[in-house]
């Protein structure tokens, strides 16, 4: 009875939705969306704040507003829904989706294709060893949200938040706007990990100060946070002696980066890139396990919430074709290659079955004129800087591939102008 | 409040001790002043079933190791302990580490140690490819093993319970009771007066302190500290055994080994301190481990790294552990300096402890059998390790075991509502009991759930939940009502 | 006295810098560094009556959730954020809402409404 799903997506989070319409739309008959929360939307339904969809929707929404619209559309166009249900295990050879739910038990699904859109989750505490006690206080920057905007509590009185990851600066006006204090943002790097709007927006508009180069040493406290160490760092990220300095806190929120979340993906025999941390994928957001598409930041951590959404919708079209049959097997596998300043980009091969948008990241700022390319001769465009806080996109239609029979390998980079 | 016993600490020797005596008809009262068990060292440490080469023959160590050893290859079934009998190589790099081999295999061999035998670099490296090329021989032990330590206290205990021994979470012994005859006649706590005729102190770090209290100092607790790295369950195929350094005079050295749960980890240190309960990491520390645990694992994958922690030790000045009845008090006996290889010895050291009071203070207590003594018990159901017959049977049978809280290791709601019935009453408690928190996200994902379950299964406000009791409250109040009642306002 | 003023555009996720010249009055005379006009409609608000949306949470009772997002329908007078703030925290509403739905009416005097920014079901 379970063995009549098209499409099987995994996660209603922005780019689980978008799969759904995106394989409903491709012709797909049973396009099933599987959620383990009680609710749509997934991590956008905890970002109350504005900020989402200006370049799909020409305004700034909320993420419970931005989603409101995609599951509407979703709604209209004949997505299945299935919430409080979680998928815990992906059989590697047959496919096979084991779900739970409270009602239907435990249950496995045996869908045609399968799309992983279960986003990222935070970098934890122990994944920068900080010395000192392990008191309570400390979360990662989305569980605080999670807290305050979704149950209604205050996680702390005085806050101060390690890292300057969008998540964290949001949250920092947010306990300001919630009567908390926060003493200020360090971030370990020389430069912002968040957006610089969030800066001014977030801090400079309450008067937080902003730390670079500045990173917590050591946590104090037995049973709830009383403090931590900050000190600068040097080029070396080593914390330079005599600098230290002790600060009054309950609260240490975490804003240090997010990792894909791929456990279920591991499980399904799927290869993971080493630097993104997500599936290795093609232009058609498709795996290593052919029968599997991924999309969002499951596979590459985006910046907006637009590209996640419009990877969903590639992620499921291509899904709905490969259910009905419609990719070709002897597709083209062009690797693509990143320069020297390229810390990580998505996909990693190439078809030429459609047009195609490669996103990446540099790996240390360029604050001047530059040019982003793809040899041999496919794109380049001029910049004004470059930032790792900021992607940049590469774009390639399918027929300059078509053009190019003989194309072994395409390299995309960043480099001054 | 009356009993027969009281035991002073539930770590794995107080647990052990508890679980033992109540084998016979007796009341049993365990104290411990932290929240959630395992607590002290029995929480932090090498989670090692030792296989009884280490330690010279003729000392405590010595003679409980062995016994242990056996004793937990037999417990792990009957109390449902995750145990990996994976053995252990202690490796030598050069001639010198050779001869301290050949130092520990007849020390073996002296203690009865089974199987115990040198191989070489090249053997090491078969069942081991990713240690150092440069180890030139290692000595295997193939009767150690490592334990889930977090199960085992609770198992002991648990045991003990469901035999008829209680259990005070929360109780500070802050001083003993004497009798008119110069006997023991209790303990003062936090929680009023537990009397009994006999105690035993198993008080860990503070084991020194208690029994200075009964005038005895005989001894001096040296609190030690171990910092350790934890890595993710992916890096555990890196090491699939306990890999051993050669000891220098600090300690065993730096270790590597694969948990009973498969994840990945490295230490201790050694740093000997005033404070027992200073669990504080150090970055001089965790260096010293990382550069221990590349020495034995040259490619030790420390970006896997999910946590670090640091347990303190009860560390003897004549290094060995000091277990006895007094004299004077009588009724009062030391289980005292219990560290490396106490994990492995408790049970051992529990029998001893049975045999003591049955031989030099039957006036006291009288051991008469309890027929109706239940070895078996059951851990919490483990839904990551069922197979998906029993995973559908339990969910049928409860459906808070089709819901999923701890995404990390597979804990399902069904396991957290369980722990709560057995005693949880903190987030670390679900912790130790179901492993909800002890995944790669450290809780991230899973903590407000559980907070959530803890405030609906007993009905407590979810401000009021701690992490792991006294003042570690992880809210701070309700948004609105803490914004309006800001001061100044 | 003229006067320059630098801010960072918050209109979009580029973050354009803006470098604002005013007269001696105080009035804008250029907008530079924006890419795109909002940048400088941007501006010209700053430097007259700098506004920001405002985003929080109200008190529902019966609902799914027992806080439901709201937002200020327009940009609010960024003077009176914390204003705002308290007004919203006294507010208790009962579910359902729905998305949209105006909660306060020109909050502060400021001709904004507040509006709930999901649908919430009751339970």
């Amino acid at each position: 009875m379970n063995n009549n799903i098209d499409v099987l997506i995994i996660g209603a989070g922005p780019a689980g939705v978008a799969a759904g319409i995106g394989a409903k739309k491709e012709g797909a008959q049973n396009v099933v969306v599987l959620e383990r929360d009680w609710d749509l939307g997934g991590i956008l339904q905890q970002c109350i704040h504005p900020g989402f969809g200006l370049r799909t929707f020409k305004e700034e929404l909320t993420g419970p507003e931005y989603m409101h619209r995609f599951i509407q559309q979703a709604h209209e166009v004949g997505v299945e829904f299935r919430t409080n249900t979680m998928v815990f295990q992906i059989d590697k050879e047959s496919n096979t989706v084991w779900t739970m739910n409270k009602e239907r038990g435990i249950e496995a699904l045996n869908p045609k294709a399968i799309v992983l859109t279960m986003g990222c989750r935070e970098r934890p505490l122990g994944a920068i060893r900080i010395p000192g006690t392990r008191p309570s206080g400390i979360y990662t920057a989305g569980t605080a949200q999670r807290f305050v905007n979704m149950e209604g509590y205050m996680p702390g009185k005085r806050a101060v938040i390690l890292g300057s990851g969008d998540i964290g600066l949001i949250m920092a006006r947010r306990m300001i706007w919630e009567g908390a204090e926060v003493e200020g943002v360090y971030e370990v790097m020389s430069w912002p990990g968040g957006l610089r709007r969030n800066i001014a927006q977030c801090l400079d508009d309450y008067g937080i100060p902003f730390h670079l180069k500045t990173t917590v040493t050591k946590i104090h406290g037995q049973d709830r946070l009383e403090g931590v160490t900050v000190a600068q760092v040097d080029d070396h990220m080593t914390p330079i002696k005599g600098t230290e300095r002790f600060i009054e806190c309950d609260t240490l929120l975490l804003a240090i980066g997010l990792i894909p979340e791929n456990e279920l993906s591991r499980m399904a025999g799927i290869e993971i890139h080493k630097v993104t941390g997500g599936p290795v994928v093609n232009d058609l957001l498709q795996t290593t396990n052919p029968a599997v598409f991924a999309a969002g930041n499951v596979v590459i951590v985006y910046d907006l919430v637009d590209n996640v959404s419009d990877e969903g919708l590639i992620a499921g079209a291509n899904a709905a074709k490969f259910a009905l049959g419609r990719i070709p097997k002897d597709a083209k596998r062009i690797p693509v290659k990143g320069g020297e300043n390229v810390r990580l980009y998505s996909p990693q091969f190439v078809t030429g079955e459609a047009d195609t948008t490669i996103f990446m990241r540099v790996t240390h700022p360029i604050e001047q004129a530059c040019k982003v390319f793809a040899e041999p001769g496919l794109y380049s465009q001029r910049l004004r800087y470059a930032r790792p806080g900021e992607m940049n996109e590469v774009k390639i239609k399918a027929e300059q591939i078509r053009n190019l029979p003989d194309l072994s390998e395409i390299v995309i980079d960043i480099q001054p102008v | 409040m009356n009993y027969d016993i009281v035991i002073i600490g539930s770590g794995i020797t107080g647990a052990s001790i508890a679980r033992e005596l109540s084998r016979y008809k007796l009341n049993i009262a365990v104290l411990d002043k932290a929240s959630e068990l395992p607590a002290g060292a029995s929480r932090a440490n090498s989670s090692m079933i030792h296989g009884g080469f280490d330690d010279k023959p003729g000392t405590a160590k010595a003679k409980f190791c062995v016994p242990g050893n056996k004793l937990w290859h037999k417990l792990k079934d009957e109390l449902d302990v995750h145990i990996d009998e994976c053995g252990s190589f202690v490796c030598a790099f050069n001639d010198d580490e050779i001869k301290h081999l050949e130092l520990l295999l007849s020390q073996g061999k002296a203690n009865g140690a089974p199987g115990v035998e040198i191989v070489s670099g090249d053997e090491l490296r078969k069942r081991e490819p990713n240690v150092s090329p440069e180890i030139v021989a290692a000595l295997w032990s193939p009767e150690a093993a490592i334990i889930n330590n977090f199960e085992a206290v609770n198992a002991m205990i648990e045991s003990a319970q469901i035999n008829g021994a209680k259990l005070f979470l929360e109780t500070q012994v802050t001083g003993l009771l004497f009798d008119d005859k110069g006997g023991i006649r209790g303990v003062a706590t936090n929680k009023g007066d537990f009397t009994a005729p006999i105690v035993i102190n198993a008080g860990g770090t503070h084991a020194g302190e208690i029994a200075s209290w009964a005038g005895d100092s005989s001894f001096k607790i040296i609190p030690t500290k171990g910092e350790y790295f934890l890595l993710d369950r992916v890096a555990g195929t890196f090491v699939t055994s306990f890999l051993f350094s050669c000891p220098s005079k600090a300690g065993k050295g730096i270790t590597v080994l694969r948990t009973a749960e498969g994840n990945l980890m490295a230490g201790p240190t050694a740093t000997e301190q005033e404070d027992p309960e200073d669990r504080a990491t150090t970055p001089e520390g965790l260096a010293e481990v990382l550069k221990g645990a590349r020495k034995l694992v040259p490619n030790f994958p420390v970006n896997m790294n999910i946590t670090t922690f640091a347990g303190v030790r009860a560390n003897t000045e004549s290094g060995d552990f000091e277990i006895r009845a007094l004299t004077k008090p009588r009724g009062f006996i030391n289980a005292a300096g219990i560290k490396s290889p106490g994990f492995t010895s408790s049970p051992a050291i529990a029998q001893y402890i049975a045999e003591l009071i049955r031989e030099e203070l039957s006036d006291r207590v009288k051991l008469t059998p309890n027929e109706k003594f239940i070895p078996e018990r059951r851990n919490v159901p483990r839904f990551l390790y069922l197979n998906m017959d029993e995973r559908k049977k339990l969910a049928e049978k409860d459906p808070a075991y089709a819901q999923i809280v701890c995404r990390c290791e597979t804990v399902t709601e069904g396991q957290v509502i369980e722990a709560i019935r057995r005693g949880a009453r903190t987030i670390t408690a679900v912790k130790m009991m179901t492993r909800a928190g002890t995944g790669r996200c450290q809780g991230g994902f899973c903590c407000p759930r559980v907070a959530e379950i803890l405030s609906r299964e007993l009905n407590i406000p979810l401000e009021e939940i701690t992490r792991h009791g006294g003042g570690s409250k992880l809210l701070v109040g309700k948004t609105k009502e803490f914004l309006l009642n800001k001061e100044g306002k | 006295m003229s006067e320059e003023r630098k801010f960072i555009c918050v209109s979009c996720p580029l973050g354009c810098g803006l470098t604002v010249s005013l007269n001696d009055s105080g009035e804008v005379v250029k907008v530079e560094g924006n890419t795109c006009p909002r940048g400088e409609s941007y501006a010209r608000s700053e430097v007259k009556d700098p506004r920001r949306v405002f985003a929080s949470t109200v008190r529902v009772k019966g609902g799914k959730l027992p806080v439901c997002p709201i937002r200020s329908k327009t940009p609010a007078p960024k003077g009176k954020l914390f204003e705002i703030a308290e007004e919203v925290a006294k507010l208790e509403v009962n579910a359902p809402l729905k998305i949209g739905q105006v909660l306060i009416h020109n909050v502060c005097g400021t001709d904004v409404d507040i509006v709930a920014s999901r649908d919430l079901a009751a339970v």
